[in-house]
């Protein structure tokens, strides 16, 4: 065996690692060769002292992975880090087996950071909460856009489930985006209840339709108004001075004086009548 | 041309015993099969074994404590996503998990650099094979062991990365061959050339930052 062979087998030999036949090879080249004898000492050397570089991490990323949870009012709140990951009206041991199921995690219960808190009573309170930390990074595909599509629904609005299909880029799956909007992890926080059907009325809500309404109308929300063009089949109004169509619910709508008000059954009427859709609440696809 | 079977390999090296034996992989491999049964506490007892070593990898090849923590974050929530959701337990059962986290940290840290900075170090290719030249630690106070580690720190920090991840691999975490080779994706015969060239090059450096040698 060439010297050159050796010196690349010497760190090898030191744990036994090398095959029987080439081992034996090594070894007897050490024997003679003073040259790649004296390496064996240099690698020795330098293995040992370079471990003194191992360097540690100064804070474990246990607690940014750690999965907790906490009784806010009514409520059991799951959360990582600075982020909301579920929310179940049920009891403690129902959290702990949805979660499991939903995320795959234990959790343990530790107190809930303070901002998370606020947020989290405010939107349990009906107030305004912009932007709520939600942690939805690890839910699937279509659950993630749709959940996160929601939050962009403003407070005392309402969407067709429709409108949420088409805004995450899959016009053709109302059924689907309706099973993950009925599924919301994050209810109240991420605003579930702000999705009504298409054919008018306010629909189904996981806790019951009464309730959906009642967290409707503590958002302003005129229910009564929503059923009643539910039932005349419209579902855009525009104005006559602006030319523009909107969700009867959108701030800009709302706003439309009574006499200047034109129901629309579809849109395509409406564009038809040349109204243009609303840039705000876009009842057509931009 | 067969980029399906090469795929294969590589999916089936992950699989297997072997790599398993290892003092590390040794309760790896029930740890796998406990986190994806959602066992209590067998996350946490992942994290807790294989946190360190890992950061001390991503640190090898980043040279940055930031990114180091962030990749092992990242890594730490994909293991966990792949192992409860992607993988069924006859796999998780199979997996050789210290490769397996090691890569994942591998390649993490790897796109990582490739996204910060545009400029690529010498490859560990083309240096020479001949005698290694032994390394006079110096029996001094305590301040000059500390100046000796800043030394080895910064003559690290000049090497090329593919030697930097070796170094640590090898001589820090203390890997087989076998292990490295899956790590890494390359023979374990390669590996043994790269280890030994990698070492060169420490010394080297070393040399040029003014640690005495003997010659």
């Amino acid at each position: 065996m060439q010297c050159r062979s050796v010196l690349t087998r010497i760190d090898a030999l030191r744990t036994h690692e090398l095959p029987p036949i080439e081992e034996t090879a090594v070894e007897s080249h050490l024997k003679t060769c003073r040259s790649c004898g004296a390496s064996v000492s240099d690698v020795d050397e330098l293995a040992s002292v370079v471990k003194a570089l191992t360097v540690a991490p100064t804070r474990s990323c246990k607690s940014e992975c750690a999965d907790s949870f906490d009784r806010v009012g009514d409520v059991f709140v799951a959360f990582r880090g600075s982020g909301i990951r579920m929310i179940s009206t049920g009891n403690a041991d129902d959290l702990r087996a949805a979660y499991a199921k939903r995320y795959g995690r234990a959790l343990e219960q530790a107190p809930i950071p303070e901002p998370l808190r606020r947020q989290v009573e405010a939107a349990l309170e009906g107030e305004g909460v912009d932007a709520p930390r939600v942690d939805l990074e690890e839910l699937r595909d279509l659950e993630h856009d749709v959940l996160q599509m929601l939050t962009r629904i403003p407070r005392g609005q309402v969407r067709t489930y429709a409108w949420v299909a088409r805004q995450v880029g899959r016009p053709r799956a109302v059924r689907a985006v309706a099973n993950v909007i009925a599924r919301n992890v994050v209810p109240f926080v991420v605003p579930c209840h702000r999705v009504v059907p298409s054919v008018g009325g306010i629909g189904n809500y996981a806790f019951g339709s009464a309730m959906k309404r009642a967290l409707l109308e503590r958002e302003g929300v005129d229910v009564e108004e929503l059923e009643r063009l539910g039932r005349q089949h419209v579902r855009y109004v525009g104005s006559r001075t602006t030319h523009i169509f909107c969700f009867p619910t959108c701030s800009d709508a709302r706003r439309i004086r009574e006499e200047n008000r034109v129901p629309f059954r579809d849109a395509d009427d409406a564009l038809e009548d040349g109204f243009r859709p609303c840039r705000k609440c876009q009842p057509v696809a931009a | 041309m067969h980029a399906t079977r090469v795929l294969s390999i590589m999916k089936n090296s992950w699989t297997g015993g072997e790599a398993t034996g290892q003092p590390a992989g040794g309760a790896g491999e029930n740890l796998a099969v406990a986190v994806h049964r959602c066992e209590a506490g067998a996350f946490e007892r992942l994290i807790d074994q294989f946190e360190r070593p890992l950061f001390n990898y991503a640190h090898g090849i980043l040279q940055n404590a930031f990114d180091a923590q962030e990749v092992v974050q990242d890594a730490m929530m994909r293991a966990h996503r792949a192992l409860t959701r992607q993988y069924d337990e006859a796999r998780c059962a199979a997996l050789a998990l210290r490769p397996w986290l090691f890569r994942t940290v591998r390649n993490l840290s790897l796109n990582k650099r490739r996204s910060k900075r545009g400029t690529l170090e010498q490859p560990l290719e083309n240096f020479d094979d001949g005698r290694l030249g032994p390394f006079l630690s110096r029996q001094g106070s305590e301040l000059e062991r500390k100046e000796e580690v800043e030394l080895l720190r910064r003559a690290m920090s000049l090497l090329p990365v593919d030697a930097r991840e070796l170094i640590v691999l090898r001589f820090m975490e203390e890997m087989s061959y076998a292990e490295i080779a899956r790590t890494v994706g390359q023979s374990e015969a390669a590996l043994r050339g790269k280890v030994f060239r990698s070492l060169k090059l420490l010394r080297d450096a070393l040399e040029q930052k003014g640690v005495a040698y003997a010659m």
